[in-house]
């Protein structure tokens, strides 16, 4: 078996331009978090994922990049720890905000 | 390449003689504990290497066959040491050649390979999928107003070019599906995560999807009106200034604000400020001695107050 020829760590390689997506429809999201297009259908019904505001993009709901992030941390929670997916996204919720208003060092 | 002896009972916290039961909830409580997702963007690298760790640990203890051949080294080893596998299992000591998908430690690999990983049975290869990379991008007011395209160096090592997207703001999020950490045995790569920070600009503020400018005007041009030549992201342009303009006032530049997803653009609000001159020439005091006798102040506007 051979594997890919891969670039040791200390010699940068340079890779074309990607595009970055910041915006993601429900299939996208669904492949992006590895679920099925109902597993994703169902979350979005349990208030677990939610689209971007239709002001902007008026179409099929949209989502935003943040929101794949989001519900691959959840996935990865649930898989990890076994904590439901109610769970996981109170988890996440509160670990973000813990990023917006960062404990007062007490040190 | 010398390989370090790892302590799997020292890294879950329990003794040699722990049963099964014991490091279970040894690895669960740690679980519940390192896992990075339960940490902040700034802690998340170093409790994702504490997590790795703790499930190699417990790869190895809770599956009897690995514990065996483990405790079968001796109880000697401490954390740290050289090892190298005795006994003749050349096809061990080559382990850590095998790949470079490295989310073993090379230990684990000289012990029992890395295509083992969380099997049962030895030879079975599972998937796993590499984790994602969030980071933060510090990007200027003028690549969001041009897509432009930045290059940015992953774990130090690796670097990509990204094009900031039509429409992005401060706190957007950018994916970049698979650019992530590897899987291992195949299992598909992380994606990376990176959310834009704006660096504030010395001339314009961001307010939604619109810009603002402090419009700087000295009294005779508030007062009588004047055409004023400002810089906009766009280039340069004569603003006019309506005759009694007072501070705070907003002249929109229509179109001239930060671009939309949907290829419109916000507005340039250039907001009126009315500065004196500190060290006004003789002439000049003189005009604001005149003025000063002639002036009819308003009697419903106090100056001062």
């Amino acid at each position: 078996m051979s594997t890919p020829p891969r670039t040791r760590p200390g010699a940068p390689t340079i890779e074309t331009a990607r595009r970055a997506e910041a915006y993601l429809s429900a299939e996208e999201l669904a492949r992006a978090a590895g679920i099925r297009a109902a597993t994703l259908a169902r979350l979005i019904g349990l208030g677990l994922v939610e689209p971007m505001p239709n002001e902007r993009r008026p179409a099929a709901p949209t989502f935003s990049a943040a929101a794949a992030s989001r519900l691959r941390r959840m996935l990865r929670l649930h898989r990890d720890l076994g904590v439901n997916l109610t769970g996981a996204a109170i988890i996440v919720d509160l670990v973000e905000r813990l990023e917006r208003e960062p404990e007062e060092p007490s040190r | 390449m010398a390989v370090k002896f790892r302590d799997y009972y020292e890294v879950l916290g329990v003794p040699r003689t722990a049963s099964a039961d014991d490091i279970k909830r040894a690895y669960r409580q740690l679980a519940r504990k390192h896992h990075p997702d339960l940490h902040p963007a700034t802690e998340r690298a170093r409790a994702a290497e504490r997590f790795k760790e703790i499930n190699e640990a417990y790869e190895v203890l809770s599956d009897p066959d690995k514990r065996g051949k483990y405790d079968a080294l001796g109880a000697n080893w401490k954390s740290g040491m050289d090892f190298s596998p005795s006994g003749g299992d050349a096809g061990y000591a080559r382990a850590a050649e095998w790949d470079d998908l490295g989310d073993v430690s090379d230990f684990f690999a000289s012990l029992f390979g890395r295509g083992t990983r969380r099997t049962g049975q030895r030879g079975v290869r599972v998937t796993i999928p590499g984790s994602d990379i969030e980071a933060e991008l510090p990007v200027t007011l003028e690549e969001m107003l041009h897509s432009a395209r930045r290059r940015i160096t992953l774990n130090g090592s690796r670097s990509l070019e990204v094009e900031i997207p039509r429409g992005a703001r401060e706190g957007t999020v950018l994916r970049l599906a698979g650019q992530g950490e590897p899987g291992v045995n195949g299992g598909p790569p992380g994606d990376v995560y990176l959310r834009l920070r704006m660096i504030p600009h010395p001339r314009y503020r961001v307010a939604g999807d619109d810009l603002e400018m402090d419009l700087s005007l000295w009294p005779w041009q508030a007062v009588l009106g004047a055409d004023v030549r400002i810089e906009t992201p766009d280039g340069p342009v004569t603003l006019t200034v309506a005759p009694g303009t007072q501070t705070g006032r907003r002249l929109r530049l229509r179109g001239r604000g930060l671009p939309r997803p949907d290829g419109s653009r916000g507005d340039l609000y250039a907001v009126a400020r009315i500065v004196v001159p500190e060290r006004p020439s003789a002439a000049e005091r003189e005009a604001y001695e005149t003025l000063k006798q002639r002036a009819a102040v308003p009697a419903d506007r106090p100056a001062g107050g």
